[in-house]
C-alpha cells in the first residue's frame, strides 16, 4: 500500500496521467460539443482509431504537425460524414454512430494490411514518427521550486498544453460567443432557435465535424506520443469512457476535463500497478478504468436525479 | 398494428427492395475496394460471391454463421423494439459463454442433461448482465449505451482472465479450455461439418421471440413503449417495468448465443475473444430486418452467406476479410437513413415541385 501511495504521489506518475488523460480529454471535448448540439456521438471511439491510424501512415511520409492534421481532417471527415447520414438522410445518430465504429474495427485492419503489406496486427515496421515533447528545463533556474516544476511541467506532449488550451477554448466559445449560445440552444430546445431564424442543421454538422475533429487529434495523440505507431484496436474503448466523461462532467468543459483526469488516473494507475501487485491478475487492472466509469456514470445520474427530483419537490 | 394484407405485402416488399438496392451499393464500393487493392480482383470478387458455396464444409460454415447471427440479431431486434439502445450482447455473450462452459466441464457435463443445462445457466448469466444496465437506466437514469459498453469490456477481460488463470489446462500455457465431452457439445445435423443443433435454437429463439412481441400481453406494451414512451406511461403501462424486462430478456439470449458458440461445433470449448466481434453485428441484422423476429433469420441467412464469402475470401486470396467492414458499414447506413431510389426520387422530385407551384408559388421558394 505504502509503494502503491509513493507511486501515486512522484513527478513520473502525475507525467503519466497527462500522457494517458490527453487523448481522453480531446474525445471528451469532441463529445461534449454534439452533446451539447443534440447528438450523443457514439462514435468517438471510430473516430479516434481512424484518425490515429491516419496520422501514423501520413508520418511516414511527412512531418509530424501534417500528420497530426491529417488525423484531424480525418475524424472531421468522419463527422461530416455523421452529419449528412443524420441531417440529410434522417439515419438514428446512434445507428450512424455504430456504422462508422464498425468501418473502424475492420476499416482499420484492412488499411493497416495494405500499408504495411499484410501485417494486421501493429504497424511497427512502418517508419512512423511521434508527436516531439515540450522541453522546459529552463524551469530548473529557479531556485527552491524549480527542480519539482521542471519534473511536473517538462516532457509532456505538446498536444497537451494543447488541450489544457482547448478547454477554456471551448468554454469561451460555447459561453462567451454567439456561436456557442447557437449551439447549446440547437441542443437544448431545437425549435426556438429554428423560429429566430438560425441555421439549426448547420449548428448541428458543424458541431459534429468539430466534434470528429477534437477525436481525431485525441487519436493523433494516442499514436504519435502513448505509443509511437498503431496497433489493432488501440483506442480500447477510450471512446466509450470520453462519452461517460462527458455525462459525468455535467456537460460543461472544465467538468469534461475533470472527469476526464479521473479517467485518466484510473488508467495511469491500471500502468502502474502491475509492477506494484503482480498478484493481481493483469486482466482485472485493466477493467478499472471501464468499472470506475460504469460506477461512476450510476452515482452521478443517482445525484443528477435526486437534484431534479428535489427542485421539482420545491417547485411543487 | 395489422394492417390489410396487400399493404403488409407492399410494405415488406419496399423494405426487401431497399435493403437489396443498399446491398448492390455496398457491393459495388467493395468491387471498387478489391479492385484497387488486389492483385486479382477478379478472383478476389467471385470468392466472395461463391465460396460459401464450394463444399459441404463451407455450407456448414455458413449456417453456423447464420444461427449465431440469428441469435445476435434477435438479441438487438429485442433492445431497439423498446428504443433502448443497449449494447451489452457482446458482455452477454462472454458471460453467457463463460457459465455454458462451466457446466460442460463440470461433472453434469458427462451426462445428457449438460446442453439443456448448460443453456439455462448461460441465459441466466447473460440475463443478469443484460439487466444491469437496464435497471441502472430505470432507477438511475444513466445511459445504457455506456453502461452496456463498459459491461462488455468488463466481461472480455474477467472472461479472458478466468480461462488464462484458471479453466486452462494447468501448465499448458493456452488460452483456452481443454475439449468439452462429447454430451456437451451439440449435436451434428451433417455429421462431419458445422451444421449442428445451433441453428435449430435460433430458429426456436426467433419463434419464441416472435410470439412474446406480438401475441402477448407484454409484447404490446414493449412495443408501445418503444413507439412512444410518454403515451404508454399515460395509458398506465409501467415503462420503466417493460424497460428492464426487454432489457434482461435480450441478455438471456445474449447467454444463450455464448453457449451456442461454446457449446458448438466449430468451438467445443472456451477460447479467449472466442466472439471475434460477431456480437456486434447483431446491430446489421437487427436494423435490415426492422426489428422484426421473423426476417432476423433471413436478413442472418443473406449477411452470413456474405461474411461467410468474406472470410474465405480473406483465406484463398490476398484481399483481407476486413475489407466486409466497408459492406457493412455502408449497408447500416443506407437502411438507417430513408433514401428513396434515385429515379423515384428525381420523379417525386418533378411531381412535387410541379404540385407546390401550381398550389403554393411563394411557398416553393
Amino acid at each position: 500500500m505504502i509503494e502503491l501511495l509513493m507511486t501515486v504521489f512522484s513527478a513520473t506518475f502525475f507525467v503519466t496521467v497527462i500522457r494517458t488523460t490527453t487523448p481522453l480529454l480531446f474525445a471528451t471535448l469532441g463529445g461534449l460539443i454534439s452533446d451539447l448540439s443534440g447528438a450523443l456521438n457514439v462514435a468517438l471511439e471510430g473516430m479516434m482509431l481512424i484518425a490515429a491510424l491516419t496520422a501514423v501512415i501520413v508520418s511516414v511520409y511527412a512531418p509530424w504537425y501534417v500528420a497530426v492534421l491529417s488525423g484531424i481532417s480525418a475524424g472531421a471527415m468522419l463527422g461530416a460524414l455523421m452529419a449528412f447520414f443524420h441531417l440529410r438522410m434522417k439515419a438514428d445518430i446512434i445507428l450512424v454512430g455504430f456504422a462508422v465504429n464498425i468501418l473502424a474495427t475492420g476499416g482499420t485492419v484492412f488499411a493497416l494490411a495494405q500499408a504495411t503489406g499484410g501485417d494486421k496486427g501493429t504497424s511497427i515496421n512502418l517508419p512512423s514518427k511521434g508527436v516531439p515533447s515540450v522541453d522546459l528545463s529552463f524551469l530548473e533556474a529557479i531556485p527552491v521550486i524549480g527542480r519539482t516544476l521542471k519534473s511536473l511541467l517538462s516532457g509532456h506532449s505538446i498536444l497537451s498544453w494543447l488541450a489544457v488550451l482547448l478547454v477554456f477554448a471551448v468554454w469561451y466559445f460555447l459561453y462567451r460567443t454567439p456561436y456557442g449560445l447557437w449551439l447549446r440552444g440547437v441542443g437544448e430546445y431545437p425549435a426556438a432557435p429554428e423560429a429566430a431564424g438560425i441555421p439549426v442543421n448547420k449548428v448541428r454538422a458543424w458541431s459534429l465535424i468539430a466534434s470528429g475533429a477534437l477525436a481525431g487529434i485525441g487519436g493523433a495523440q494516442l499514436a504519435m506520443f502513448n505509443y509511437i505507431g498503431f496497433t489493432r484496436d488501440m483506442t480500447a474503448g477510450r471512446g466509450f469512457i470520453a462519452l461517460g466523461a462527458v455525462l459525468l462532467g455535467a456537460r460543461h468543459p472544465v467538468g469534461a476535463m475533470l472527469a476526464a483526469l479521473l479517467f485518466g488516473v484510473f488508467e495511469a494507475l491500471a500502468i502502474v500497478m502491475p509492477n506494484l501487485f503482480n498478484w493481481i491478475p493483469g486482466e482485472l487492472i485493466q477493467t478499472i478504468p471501464f468499472a470506475v466509469t460504469a460506477l461512476a456514470l450510476v452515482l452521478f445520474s443517482y445525484r443528477a436525479q435526486r437534484a431534479l427530483q428535489r427542485r421539482n419537490a420545491a417547485k411543487a | 398494428m395489422s394492417t390489410s394484407s396487400p399493404s403488409r405485402f407492399a410494405l415488406v416488399g419496399r423494405e426487401v427492395a431497399r435493403a437489396v438496392i443498399a446491398l448492390a451499393i455496398a457491393l459495388l464500393v467493395a468491387l471498387v475496394v478489391i479492385l484497387a487493392t488486389s492483385a486479382d480482383p477478379a478472383k478476389a470478387f467471385s470468392t466472395l460471391l461463391t465460396a460459401p458455396l464450394s463444399s459441404n464444409r463451407t455450407i456448414g460454415l455458413w449456417v453456423d454463421d447464420v444461427a449465431k447471427l440469428t441469435l445476435t440479431g434477435l438479441a438487438f431486434s429485442l433492445v431497439f423494439q423498446a428504443k433502448q439502445f443497449s449494447m451489452g450482447v457482446q458482455g452477454q455473450v462472454y458471460m453467457g459463454g463463460l457459465f455454458a462452459a462451466l457446466v460442460a466441464m463440470s461433472p453434469i457435463g458427462a451426462t445428457p442433461f449438460a446442453i439443456p443445462v448448460a443453456m439455462a445457466a448461460a441465459m441466466c448469466a447473460g440475463a443478469v448482465y443484460g439487466f444491469m444496465p437496464g435497471y441502472a437506466k430505470a432507477r438511475f437514469g444513466a445511459s445504457e449505451i455506456v453502461s452496456s459498453l463498459m459491461l462488455n469490456y468488463i466481461a472480455i477481460l474477467v472472461v479472458n482472465y478466468i480461462i488464462r488463470a484458471h479453466l486452462a489446462p494447468a501448465g499448458s500455457g493456452q488460452l483456452v479450455t481443454a475439449k468439452f465431452p462429447e454430451t456437451a457439445i451439440l449435436p451434428a445435423i451433417i455429421p462431419g461439418t458445422r451444421f449442428d443443433l445451433g441453428i435449430v435454437i435460433a430458429l426456436a429463439a426467433t419463434v419464441v421471440v416472435w410470439f412474446l412481441l406480438y401475441r402477448t400481453n407484454w409484447g404490446l406494451k414493449l412495443r408501445l413503449v418503444g413507439h412512444n414512451a410518454k403515451f404508454a406511461e399515460y395509458s398506465g403501462i409501467r415503462s420503466s417495468f417493460i424497460m428492464v424486462s426487454a432489457m434482461t430478456l435480450a441478455g438471456s439470449f445474449g447467454g444463450l448465443l455464448g453457449a451456442v458458440f461454446v457449446q458448438g461445433r466449430a468451438f467445443g470449448n472456451l477460447a479467449q475473444n472466442f466472439d471475434g466481434n460477431m456480437a456486434f453485428e447483431g446491430i446489421l441484422i437487427a436494423i435490415v430486418a426492422r426489428n422484426k423476429p421473423l426476417a432476423v433469420p433471413v436478413v442472418a441467412l443473406a449477411y452470413g452467406y456474405l461474411r461467410q464469402g468474406a472470410q474465405l475470401m480473406g483465406i484463398r486470396t490476398d484481399v483481407p476479410t476486413e475489407m466486409i467492414s466497408v459492406v457493412q458499414a455502408i449497408i447500416i447506413l443506407l437502411v438507417a437513413s430513408s433514401f428513396t431510389l434515385p429515379g423515384k426520387k428525381f420523379i417525386g422530385r418533378l411531381m412535387g415541385r410541379s404540385q407546390t407551384a401550381t398550389t403554393a408559388p411563394e411557398a416553393a421558394k
